[in-house]
């Protein structure tokens, strides 16, 4: 990684810094820094409320050229994160082709806070979780809420 | 099996008792003028082939009856002097046997068998005598039958052949005349002078076998086939190379004509050579006029290009937008100034450009970066502005060789371009512009949904706001104005018309997969990635792929 890669993610990492997400901290460390732990809070107007989640965002080699990869290492009941242990999210500007290099991780955790608020069936990796939630919101809802009890207390 | 050919002649032996008994001098073939010599080379029906897999000679005899009946029916058909095995040496366990019997009634012959059983001879001749056809009846013909359901055949282990009643009765009379001493036999007193007095002389049979005539011909099946393979396979190769040498060039073409830019769909990953970039030009950034600060002050450059360059979205250049339209430079020139001083800072690190001080280079979009920024991605990942996609090469550049690779994947991307839109319009190709108008629409529908998603962010204070502004809005830009060769022509056909990371056929997924893998290593494994492609996987796959090139 070159040192203006570096110097980048340094630089965004005191613009998340300077202005913090609600519910969103950011472990940080300076031997590592291309892979971000993010501990984030189930927003209070989502199902997840009371959930604490915990996700990686690593930085690839060519960042800012490509996107950093976002992986939810708590278990989560959402259409856009992949129901697996990887816990991927594939969609919007994460999308190796959408990415461009203005975008930033703040835009990136916004992105997430978004989603888990209003998730976007359209776009989903997980087809019938989308499904569910689309025709049998009420179901899905208990479900999510279900597995914030169960995997993200 | 079957016999080919059987050959009667007489030959003379020493009796193995005799003092003058010596391997040298056994079965001597007498010549032709002083002997029998009579060659069967058609009508031989083989009737059982059992052990028939070599050459069998041996002596000629009638085997013995057991029963009065049958010796008494058999006159009629053998005659009295014919070679019986107490016309043979009677120490003769070295002696190769061949019996031939007359088939005139089952119950006698089941007695022949049990003899030559016991006798162990090497082949069994029959014939049917009163018969007058030429080929005896074939083995499954009810004229073979002993009641046994062809049994008799696999009892002995010896194959047994039919011959013509008339062939039969032939030879067995030429039998009745050397069955006896040397003396009796024709020409004996010639033969008399030259042989000892003990010597036999007897009818002597020879098989052959077509095993040993199959066997070559069975070689030139197999390299008949062989070449006939052979032949298909280089007829295939030779298609398949004129056809992809075919394809190679009408991709070039397209390429020199500026119709497909082999990056911008996904096909080829190019980069800039550097002296074309030292080409591109580089110069201090000055503070854009005071009015555009004004309107539009912190907005990232996509956002100026695609509200300010309207033109840009057009139809045609929303069509092609691989095709780096010649126009566009001088459109965006035309609203009075140049776009490109409305990026007040480096997207690639964020620093702002320092008025009158930093050194920027601009692409021909007119997107500028610090040269340390871009330069080295240019040279070494992508010939695509990485906030626009456009290629930084003019139109019509053809880099490299154009390998089988390309020509496949753009094939395949075409394909999938070509499969996915519904109606007439998909026969118009996936880059005509109806379908390509349509897929973005699709895509601003998803990009609609998704805008909320972004909107939702409250800017609380006027740092972060701007801030916001720019990270939010370049996704945003780059889908919501999508004729400005941003997002379209920009990401792989596949990769554009996909709605999600699922849902795509097999193959493609495959084709996918790969692709976003082979992106998210990083360019700098795959310089020139389709070469290395076309060498890679096990030797077989690479040789396959040399003989057919359209293989995968
Ligand atoms: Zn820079
Ligand atoms: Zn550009």
């Amino acid at each position: 990684m070159s040192t203006g890669a570096k110097k980048r993610i340094l630089r965004e990492y005191a613009e998340c810094q300077n202005d913090p997400l609600p519910g969103v901290k950011i472990n940080f460390d300076e031997q590592n820094m291309t892979k971000w732990e993010i501990l984030m809070d189930g927003p209070d107007q989502s199902v997840y409320a009371g959930g604490h989640y915990k996700l990686e965002i690593n930085f690839p080699n060519e960042y800012p050229f490509k996107p950093p990869v976002v992986s939810f290492k708590t278990k989560i009941y959402h259409p856009n994160v992949s129901n697996d242990d990887k816990g991927s999210m594939c969609l919007g500007l994460l999308r190796p082709e959408e990415w461009k290099p203005p975008n930033k991780v703040i835009s990136v955790l916004h992105l997430i806070r978004n989603l888990l608020i209003e998730p976007n069936p359209d776009d989903a990796i997980e087809l019938s979780i989308a499904n569910d939630y689309k025709t049998n919101r009420a179901e899905f809802d208990k479900t999510a809420k279900d597995w914030v009890k169960r995997y993200a207390k | 099996m079957t016999a080919s050919r059987i050959d009667i002649f007489t030959v003379r032996f020493p009796d193995p008792s005799s003092p003058s008994f010596n391997d040298d001098q056994r079965w001597i073939t007498l010549p032709t003028n002083v002997s029998f010599r009579y060659p069967i080379t058609d009508n031989i029906q083989t009737l059982s082939s059992k052990n028939a897999g070599y050459d069998a000679s041996g002596i000629l005899y009638v085997p013995e009856l057991r029963s009065d009946e049958c010796k008494k029916s058999e006159e009629a058909y053998v005659p009295a002097n014919a070679t019986r095995s107490r016309n043979l040496p009677s120490s003769n366990p070295g002696i190769p046997l061949i019996a031939l019997a007359p088939w005139f009634s089952p119950t006698c012959m089941k007695e022949y068998l049990e003899s030559v059983r016991k006798d162990s001879v090497r082949v069994l001749f029959v014939f049917q005598p009163g018969t007058d056809r030429a080929m005896p009846p074939p083995m499954a013909d009810a004229s073979w039958g002993l009641g046994d359901g062809g049994a008799w055949k696999s009892a002995n282990d010896f194959p047994t052949y039919a011959i013509n009643a008339a062939s039969g009765s032939v030879i067995l009379a030429q039998m009745t005349l050397y069955s006896g001493n040397l003396s009796e036999v024709p020409h004996g007193k010639d033969l008399s002078s030259a042989l000892d007095s003990t010597d036999y002389v007897r009818l002597w049979a020879r098989v052959e076998t077509d095993a040993v005539n199959r066997l070559p011909s069975l070689w030139v099946f197999l390299i008949i086939v062989l070449a006939i393979l052979m032949t298909i396979i280089a007829a295939t190769s030779l298609t398949m190379h004129c056809v992809q040498r075919r394809r190679r060039e009408e991709l070039r073409r397209r390429v020199i004509n500026g119709e497909i830019n082999l990056e911008a769909v996904g096909v080829k990953r190019l980069t800039v050579p550097r002296e074309f970039l030292e080409k591109l030009p580089s110069y201090t950034y000055s503070a854009p006029a005071h009015d555009s600060e004004n309107t539009m002050p912190q907005l990232p450059p996509s956002v100026l290009l695609a509200s300010s360059t309207g033109p840009d979205s057009q139809p045609t250049a929303g069509a092609r937008p691989w095709m780096r339209s010649s126009s566009a430079p001088s459109l965006s020139r035309a609203d009075g100034q140049s776009p490109a001083f409305s990026q007040p800072s480096c997207p690639i690190c964020l620093d702002d450009f320092e008025s009158n001080e930093t050194q920027v280079r601009e692409l021909p979009c007119r997107h500028i970066f610090h040269p340390d920024c871009i330069d080295p991605y240019l040279l070494n990942n992508s010939s695509l502005c990485p906030i626009c996609k456009e290629s930084v090469m003019p139109s019509g550049y053809c880099p490299t060789r154009i390998t089988n690779v390309m020509v496949r994947r753009e094939r395949m991307l075409r394909r999938a371009g070509n499969r996915r839109p519904s109606g007439p319009a998909s026969s118009l190709g996936p880059l005509s512009s109806p379908i390509h108008l349509g897929l973005l629409g699709s895509r601003i529908g998803g990009v609609i949904s998704g805008r909320r998603v972004f909107s939702a962010p409250d800017h609380r204070r006027a740092r972060s706001d701007e801030e916001m502004a720019i990270s939010n809005a370049a996704p945003l830009s780059t889908d919501a104005a999508p004729g400005t060769a941003t997002s379209s022509g920009a990401t792989p056909l596949s990769a554009r018309s996909d709605p999600g990371c699922g849902e795509i056929d097999h193959e493609e997924r495959r084709e996918r997969a790969r692709e976003r893998a082979l992106t998210l290593l990083g360019n700098r494994h795959v310089p020139s990635g389709d070469e290395d492609e076309e060498a890679s996987g096990p030797w077989w796959r690479r040789g396959l792929r040399k003989v057919f090139p359209g293989f995968r």
